[in-house]
């Protein structure tokens, strides 16, 4: 009887709430739960200022993320991202790097204003959405071996423009500040930017018929396609946007550090992904969301700084990002199935 | 007129069939003539064709050339394994830690070839039992597995090497470094060994066949009564226990356990495949054509070593991949218009 009454109650609440809203409320009281063992764990754990660097240290992957989320909800994977974040930093740099003063090679750049250094660095950034585009969308090819390439001629074009090192002699006081406007505590305005995109990529997903075409597109590529959705124009473009997030992260981090690293980035893209993961959007398409990665951002940074406040040592934050992420993905499959049954 | 116009379609089918045999060899004999003709510094007397020269990039690119090899067989099966590298570098400090400890060879080669056949099953564990897509699992390894190498190197040095107290035995580089017959090395006759055992389990088993079909129609291989979960796991066992043998032939090559060496090994063996003509999405491949594009990676990188500085080497790679992607593209679609 009383199993009767849970499972119509079960029932009663799958009327109310989607698989998407049931997910991300989980996630959510996953992440509180985290948050309340890290406190009680770790001395000094539960302060404002853990939350401040919460948001300070992890917008880059929240503007990331929300690339890689619209990319997996259409069944598409963006490995190049980390890549074209390193490109993004180094030529931006170089670019506006001074052009006849330098006294070494990497002090030489072409000595452009820094509005067209950023708008020519996008814009390059774009070709590398635009390669993948080509591929992926038009030619069809698997897109884990076409970003595993991109992402090498990003990088690869990043370390050639700063001669395998980094681009910082000279570079104009202004290029270091975009990245440096501080809001409050250790959050600068580089986070508002983050949050920005996220309001504006939950009104694209939930409001536009564009976002909701992605979903199509990821639940049933031909069925999207026989009922009038420019199937490959949509990726392609949803390959562009990426990569434009990707160009401005890279230039905001530059601008932080004031510096071009062409190995900045490396790791990004399996961080994007995971967040995107966390937030319960499947390979498989048609599932995900960009709440979601955000709750997926916050567990993932809650995970890694009470790993650091325990003292583990660095190498543990692979192997902890890929045991949460595993967890994650049994954990809420199980739930899912449980749910629908 | 519709027998003239079908011998002219036979007749491209042909071509294009031929072409498609003989590309992989063609791009080798270009590659090596281009190298040829360039004076790299790095080259002994000036020439990329100098026997002894020849001799120690074959030695050097065993790993490579293993894992190409073995990598065909997860592209046939339809399958992805991005964890590749991730066990060459764990081994590769799995047996510098071994050696330096005082296990024989053979001990620690048997101990680090179980560890690879582990790291395959958890592979296909997560892949064919749990069923996460190829590509999310073996990230998710590759990860794992990568922090695991970092994290068997104790804090504060780079590597595993010679301490004061421990050294490593005089014959850690032989396998790799000894020159036993023309100036290869036993790990060289290994990977060879490996070649043409991998072609006999392809062409004249059935479990090559098996492998076709699982990846050429999942529910008709199942269908016709084949155990596909057993047949891709059992792919990732072997893929495991390949790139371990690698990775001792990687140690005993490096002299030192270094726990990145084989960051970015997947996507040279995604290339060696392409390369090869291994279409991506399954059903097709050959072990022998990997093997040479495994050649042309391994040549092209020595290579552009040689004439130009090392910062070059990622856009090299990257662009080899793409040129691959597009070879690969436009020679199955000729197919399928045929």
């Amino acid at each position: 009887m009383r199993k009767n009454e849970s499972n119509m109650k079960n029932r009663s609440l799958a009327g109310k709430l989607s698989n998407e809203s049931y997910l991300n409320r989980v996630m959510f009281l996953v992440l509180i739960t985290l948050f309340a063992i890290a406190s009680m764990t770790i001395k000094n754990y539960f302060s404002t200022a853990t939350a401040l660097n919460l948001v300070a240290n992890n917008w880059y992957i929240v503007i990331l993320g929300v690339g890689v989320t619209f990319l997996l909800v259409s069944g598409h994977l963006d490995m190049s991202v980390g890549g074209i974040v390193a490109m993004a930093g180094v030529l931006s740099a170089y670019f506006c790097q001074p052009a006849n003063e330098g006294f070494s090679e990497l002090g030489q750049g072409l000595g452009m204003p820094y509005g067209v250094a950023i708008l020519l660095t996008l814009l390059c950034c774009l070709v590398i959405g635009a390669l993948n585009a080509l591929f992926i969308a038009k030619m069809r090819v698997a897109s884990i071996i076409v970003t595993l390439g991109t992402m090498s001629i990003a990088r690869g074009i990043g370390q050639v423009a700063a001669l395998g090192a980094q681009r910082s002699a000279g570079l104009p006081d202004i290029f270091g500040v975009i990245g440096n406007v501080p809001l409050f505590g250790p959050i600068k305005i580089a986070a508002a930017i983050a949050a920005l995109l996220v309001i504006a990529a939950l009104f694209i997903e939930k409001k536009t018929s564009f976002g909701r075409r992605t979903y199509l597109i990821g639940a049933n590529r031909e069925a999207a396609r026989l009922s009038g959705v420019k199937v490959e124009r949509h990726i392609a473009l949803l390959y562009l946007l990426s990569s434009l997030l990707a160009g401005i992260t890279g230039i905001l981090l530059a601008s932080e550090m004031k510096a071009g690293i062409s190995t900045r980035g490396s790791g990004f893209e399996f961080s994007a992904l995971v967040v995107t993961l966390l937030g319960g959007a499947s390979i498989d398409g048609g599932v995900g969301s960009v709440l979601g990665m955000v709750i997926g951002a916050m567990i993932l940074g809650v995970v890694s700084s009470a790993a650091y406040g325990m003292l583990l040592r660095p190498e543990w934050q692979f192997i902890l990002k890929a045991i949460v992420t595993f967890l994650a993905i049994i954990a809420q499959r199980y739930l899912l199935d449980r749910r629908n049954k | 007129m519709s027998s003239n116009c079908e011998s002219t379609i036979s007749r491209g089918y042909k071509a294009k069939r031929i072409i498609k045999e003989i590309y992989a060899y063609v791009i080798l004999v270009v590659v090596v003539a281009v190298l040829s003709m360039l004076k790299g510094e790095l080259f002994q007397r000036g020439n990329f064709l100098f026997p002894a020269n020849v001799a120690n990039l074959l030695r050097m690119s065993v790993p490579i050339l293993m894992i190409s090899s073995a990598f065909t067989l997860i592209f046939i099966t339809g399958n992805m394994d991005l964890s590749v590298g991730s066990i060459l570098s764990l081994t590769t400090v799995v047996n510098a830690i071994l050696v330096l400890n005082g296990f024989s060879f053979l001990v620690s080669l048997i101990i680090v070839v179980a560890l690879g056949v582990l790291l395959g099953t958890i592979n296909g564990f997560l892949v064919m039992k749990l069923r996460i897509t190829p590509v999310i699992a073996t990230l998710i390894t590759m990860n794992a597995y990568q922090g695991l190498a970092r994290y068997l190197v104790p804090p504060g040095i780079s590597s595993i090497t010679n301490t004061e107290t421990q050294k490593m035995p005089e014959w850690m580089g032989f396998f790799s470094k000894g020159q036993v017959f023309m100036g290869l090395s036993w790990a060289f006759i290994v990977a060879i060994v490996l070649l043409i055992a991998l072609v006999i389990l392809q062409k004249k088993t059935v479990f090559g066949k098996y492998l076709v079909a699982a990846g050429g129609n999942r529910t008709a291989a199942e269908l016709s009564g084949i155990n596909v979960v057993k047949v891709v796991w059992g792919v990732y066992i072997l893929l495991g226990a390949v790139s371990a043998l690698a990775g001792v032939a990687r140690a005993s090559y490096l002299l030192i356990g270094e726990p990145y060496t084989g960051v970015g090994a997947e996507t040279e063996a995604i290339i060696a495949c392409l390369l090869g003509g291994t279409v991506f999405s399954g059903g097709e491949g050959s072990v022998v054509k990997s093997f040479v594009g495994a050649l042309i990676i391994v040549c092209l990188t020595f290579g552009l070593k040689s004439v130009i500085p090392e910062y070059w080497q990622l856009l090299a790679k990257g662009a080899v991949l793409v040129f691959a992607v597009v070879l690969n593209h436009l020679l199955s679609k000729e197919r399928i218009a045929s």
